[in-house]
């Protein structure tokens, strides 16, 4: 009996040492290391997407060695599917377990939404960078930040550049995938035409994954318009180019791709059917300073020579931009880190970029691409040129964000 | 207006004509197989990646459109006589997981082999641009597409109804047991058949790629459709597969004109409306 009641005693004594032992660790070893999530497609319809943004997002933590203010940098990553429900739920867990504090993506604007609700709840920082303005508009909240330009000055940089090319242009005709971002360009594209001398002859909404465009291409045609001005996305807006190609629209007139990836959609395009297009992007590998020279070349080692696209130069800018948060609060408290980035002023590998703190939006160019014919490229990769850069910034008027609230 | 709708029936055709060459294969297959081919859609991918890597190697299209759909009624006769043919007297849920695994597998190894980003097969020269037919500029490669998946669909017509074998899969879709019983090699009537459906999807795989492109989920896109296509018809109706290849063709052309945010919807309406109307389909009788 004495001799149980002693070994039950040290067994208490050894319990209970292990366990002190164990949440010091762990409290020293939290305090050692910041946790930062990646939140990508890794399946579903955008998983190409998924690997080269997280290659971005590495290639910016390459750059710190993984560290920051003297602690080491733990990134994880979770695979979002391109689905609202299982991206919130992975990324509360992530936080749940992992102590995540930061969290960078995902790639669609539906799942970006539903993301940005876990954020705000868990007082966790968000960086976005993709389509629905709502992040930094209606849904707007103090720990979300949105990288890439509204789609306001999108739509507007685009008008403006395709009428300087096109001087004599006055009729365009809208392909509009059906959802919610599209809607949201298509009302802006309505707004801003007369200001360019433009009048919008006809709009066809085309359900979201829609790849046979030729009846809406016969009935574009029909209306005889100087340019059709794509409000449409990845391979529904590939699909529409070739197509409208087949049918000797382009190269005769222009066709606008407004919010494109850029790189990894032309590649998908054969010369031909991507000549005459004026395309509408975050990013561009060509952009030309330093910066971006050094982002390009440690990508193109990691990819046998390909350069960046959108989506690798997404996962590259959300992260830096959260390390420069860290950096220049010289804390990983996310809400030190927030306040830092508020009405930041700065230059990186896309040029100018300013973050306004009453919504969180970044100010910073779109850039417009005029691609380039078969006999003018100078390798495979030479597929467009920048011919113009905007960043007139969405008035204040039409923000959504009334008020970005507090901590 | 008229010139509008004019146009509109010929995109109708166009699509139409595709989706009766891969919905008569998929009927084909589940008329004297009784399986749902869950795999019919990326055997249409095959086709068309197929298509690519021939025309890319041997810089010739038509040798590429010529072969491809062969290669593709390889990859059928090994489906059918390695995995298929194994599992006709297990339940019917084994056929589906094991078609449903392949179309993933498949899928992937397509992703392995060309890559996650899409391609682009461009027509020959002689079919590139488009034509000007007083009404309608319209590309000479789908006026081409619809008079080849026309004359193909004779031929099958032909085939299936003049021919010893053609009389016999009829007859396969009608009453398998009594082919059975007439002495007829079942295990070479299977395989035929699904070397027949898989020659079709890789068909119309091939021919849609100047169209619409390659990309790795091209089939798991066209697989609803095939379906459709299918329950519209009525299961194992041949003549009906391709007049609701058509119907179905024509109606997202027309949806176009007034109703262009349901021209993906208007198929599965067309189908519920069957359903509801003519549970058997427009020309089934079972």
């Amino acid at each position: 009996m004495k001799v149980s009641f002693l070994y039950g005693l040290r067994l208490k004594m050894t319990t209970i040492f292990f366990s002190i032992l164990f949440s010091i660790s762990s409290s020293l070893s939290l305090s050692d290391t910041v946790n930062i999530l990646g939140l990508f497609p890794f399946s579903g319809p955008y998983a190409d997407s998924g690997k080269l943004t997280d290659q971005g997002a590495r290639i910016a933590l390459e750059e710190v060695n993984y560290t920051i203010n003297g602690k080491k940098i733990k990134y994880v990553t979770r695979d979002s599917e391109t689905k609202a429900g299982p991206a919130a739920r992975r990324a509360q867990e992530a936080i749940d377990t992992e102590g995540v504090k930061f969290i960078i993506g995902p790639w669609s604007s539906g799942v970006a939404l539903a993301v940005t609700e876990v954020a705000k709840k868990n007082k966790v920082m968000y960086y976005f960078s993709g389509g629905t303005e709502d992040i930094s508009g209606k849904k707007c909240h103090k720990y979300a930040f949105m990288w890439a330009a509204n789609a306001w000055t999108a739509m507007d940089a685009d008008l403006k550049i395709f009428k300087k090319a096109n001087p004599n242009a006055k009729k365009i005709y809208l392909f509009v995938v059906d959802y919610a971002f599209g809607w949201t360009l298509q009302k802006y594209v309505e707004s801003l035409a007369p200001k360019y001398g433009l009048e919008v002859v006809g709009v066809d909404r085309h359900p979201l994954g829609h790849r046979e465009y030729s009846t809406f291409i016969t009935k574009a045609m029909s209306k005889n318009p100087d340019a059709v001005y794509m409000i449409n996305f990845g391979l529904d807006a590939i699909s529409a180019v070739r197509q409208l190609n087949n049918f000797g629209f382009t190269p005769k007139k222009p066709v606008i791709m407004s919010w494109s990836s850029g790189f990894e959609e032309l590649i998908q395009l054969d010369p031909a059917a991507r000549e005459n297009l004026i395309v509408g992007s975050n990013y561009y590998y060509t952009i030309d300073n330093p910066d971006n020279k050094k982002f390009v070349e440690a990508y193109k080692k990691k990819f046998k020579g390909v350069p960046p696209g959108y989506a690798g130069a997404a996962g590259y800018g959300l992260m830096k931009m959260t390390l420069l948060g860290m950096q220049k609060s010289g804390s990983t408290e996310p809400q030190k880190v927030i306040t830092a980035l508020e009405e930041h002023k700065g230059k990186n590998f896309v040029g100018d970029f300013e973050i306004r703190g009453r919504n969180h939006q970044t100010v910073r160019p779109f850039f417009v691409l005029q691609t380039k014919k078969k006999n003018d490229m100078k390798n495979e990769y030479d597929m467009a040129e920048v011919v113009d850069v905007s960043s007139t910034e969405q008035p204040k008027n039409i923000n959504m964000c009334e008020d970005i609230g507090s901590f | 207006m008229t010139f509008l709708i004019i146009s509109q029936i010929l995109n109708g055709l166009g699509l139409g004509m595709l989706y009766a060459l891969v919905g008569v294969g998929l009927t084909l297959i589940l008329g004297v197989l009784n399986i749902p081919n869950f795999a019919h859609g990326v055997l249409y991918a095959l086709g068309a990646y197929f298509a690519y890597t021939i025309a890319k190697i041997t810089g010739s299209f038509y040798f590429a459109m010529f072969l491809s759909p062969l290669l593709v009624v390889l990859v059928g006769f090994i489906l059918e006589s390695q995995g298929v043919r194994r599992l006709y007297h297990a339940h019917h849920d084994y056929q589906l997981l094991f078609l449903f695994a392949c179309a993933l597998i498949i899928q992937e190894i397509i992703i392995i082999f060309w890559g996650p980003i899409g391609f682009s097969l461009l027509a020959p020269p002689s079919l590139s641009g488009a034509i000007d037919l007083g009404f309608l500029i319209y590309p000479k490669y789908r006026l081409v597409l619809i008079c080849f998946a026309f004359f193909m669909i004779i031929c099958l017509y032909l085939f299936l109804t003049k021919t010893n074998l053609g009389a016999i899969l009829r007859a396969g879709i009608e009453n398998r047991d009594m082919v059975k019983v007439l002495g007829i090699n079942v295990n070479m009537v299977f395989l035929y058949t699904f070397g027949l459906g898989a020659y079709l999807a890789g068909l119309a795989g091939a021919l849609s790629a100047p169209i619409m492109g390659l990309t790795p989920s091209m089939g798991l896109d066209i697989l609803p459709i095939c379906f459709v296509v299918v329950v519209v018809a009525g299961l194992g109706s041949i003549p009906g597969a391709i007049i609701a290849g058509i119907l179905i063709g024509l109606s997202q052309g027309a949806a176009t004109i007034w109703f262009p945010e349901a021209t993906n919807v208007v198929i599965y309406v067309m189908m519920g409306l069957t359903i509801i109307f003519r549970p058997q389909g427009l020309f089934g009788v079972r």
